[in-house]
């Protein structure tokens, strides 16, 4: 889900690159010094996860694992989400330096939302309630990322309804396969070390 | 709960094991034999015309995309689209640089150029076959008038010799557009030491911002613990 350089045109990406620097400024504000080596892990995770790709389906998809990040990080996924997809713009030329803004909104943004939306009852002490909402997380982040990729694209001409289409097929194994991932990384946390998700909530 | 008062290392330790897990479980999801995501489009020429190849960075085809070509000035020649296995030909319009946009799905987009050089030399290339052909005349006819004693079909040792030379000078100039392709195919960007380069980017801020951090946080610090 990079969009490439020299599709979107001026406007978008200006709006892009101001939303990144909001979020990313909340994102630093609200950053814990004792999180910092698991931002920076996370992110290292988010960096490689672009070079998991899953054969199945019509396109080239990958993993993306932005509703983890989300999960773990809450609005520090902002500047790490950034550096990565930064560094895969750099050294693997995937999507561009001019779209990183819009870049990662599109990735970030999901990610915030989801984090909102289940955090809370990830961390909840049902098991059952909790293990779905993790999948929930992976599988929603990964959709939202969809329509949004399908709203930044729609001011190049085309239209809405039949990319979001298009990006949400393609994207539907990536949303089962990270909602499964989430899952099992959550469940683990929950199990091994319950305090990387309370952290999150300690500091909202 | 054993949970005491960890001191801010323990936490920060505890906090480093456990996200390395994750970064293992990430690498050791599916397997990655074909790896990821950006468009490549490539074009070379053979004789008078152009082909063009889309393929996604994992080696996927892009089928039905749109391509464009632009001549040196930018102006748009012909537009088409590629077909199943991600190609799309077309007759060389003009002989000037072309500028080929490949338009993928999902907002993906690729550019290649071939100078109008490499166009000719294309065209070049199909003659090899009449430049040896005319060479090959050429030793015959020296053959039948000069060689003394050697009867007609035979080689003399001064033609055996000139052989490898000819068949090597064929081989070059049928090669020569091939060449250009192995050497200019543009790769998908992707290796291990990126990879591991990247991951070591990462870290090496987190090492900064960690330094500095807790440099201004002894300085704090430093009275507190002394009253």
């Amino acid at each position: 889900m990079h969009i490439s350089e020299g599709v979107l045109s001026a406007p978008v990406l200006v709006t892009g690159a101001a939303l990144t620097a909001g979020g990313c400024a909340i994102g630093l504000k609200k950053l814990d010094y004792d999180r910092i080596p698991q931002v920076a892990i996370l992110t290292s995770a988010f960096f490689v996860a672009s070079l998991i790709h899953i054969p199945i389906g019509p396109s080239s998809v990958h993993l993306i694992l932005n509703g983890l990040m989300g999960l773990l990080l809450g609005w520090p996924a902002f500047p790490a989400i950034l550096i990565a997809l930064f560094l895969q713009a750099l050294l693997f030329q995937f999507g561009g330096i001019t779209s990183l803004g819009v870049n990662t909104f599109n990735m970030a943004f999901p990610a915030i939302i989801c984090f909102y939306l289940f955090a809370y009852a990830v961390k909840g002490g049902n098991n059952l309630i909790s293990m779905g909402a993790a999948f929930a997380c992976g599988f929603t982040a990964i959709l939202l990322g969809s329509l949004m990729v399908a709203v930044s694209l729609v001011f190049t001409g085309n239209p809405f309804l039949g990319v979001a289409k298009v990006v949400v097929a393609a994207h539907l194994p990536v949303m089962v396969i990270e909602g499964l991932i989430t899952l099992f990384s959550a469940g683990f946390l929950k199990k091994l070390k319950p305090e990387l998700l309370e952290v999150v909530h300690a500091k909202r | 709960m054993p949970k005491g008062n960890p001191s801010r290392i323990d936490r920060l330790s505890r906090t480093i094991w456990s996200s390395q897990l994750l970064l293992i479980l990430a690498l050791l999801a599916p397997t990655s034999h074909a790896l990821a995501h950006r468009v490549v489009l490539f074009a070379y020429v053979e004789g008078d015309t152009v082909f063009t190849e889309s393929y996604f960075s994992d080696g996927k085809r892009c089928q039905n995309s749109r391509i464009e070509v632009f001549d040196a000035s930018g102006n748009k020649l012909l537009e088409g689209k590629t077909d199943k296995s991600g190609e799309f030909s077309f007759k060389r319009p003009k002989p000037t640089d072309l500028r080929m946009v490949l338009t993928a799905s999902m907002g993906h987009k690729d550019e290649y150029v071939i100078p109008a050089g490499e166009l000719s030399k294309g065209a070049e290339g199909k003659t090899w076959q009449s430049d040896v052909h005319e060479a090959g005349k050429k030793v015959f006819q020296e053959e039948k008038r000069g060689a003394k004693g050697a009867p007609v079909g035979q080689l003399t040792r001064h033609e055996m010799e000139q052989i490898p030379s000819l068949v090597e000078d064929g081989l070059d100039k049928k090669l020569e557009p091939t060449m250009g392709i192995h050497v200019e195919r543009p790769s998908t960007g992707v290796s291990f030491i990126r990879v591991i380069g990247g991951i070591g980017f990462i870290f090496g801020i987190m090492g900064i911002i960690l330094y500095f951090r807790s440099r201004r946080g002894r300085e704090k610090e430093g009275p507190l613990h002394g009253s």
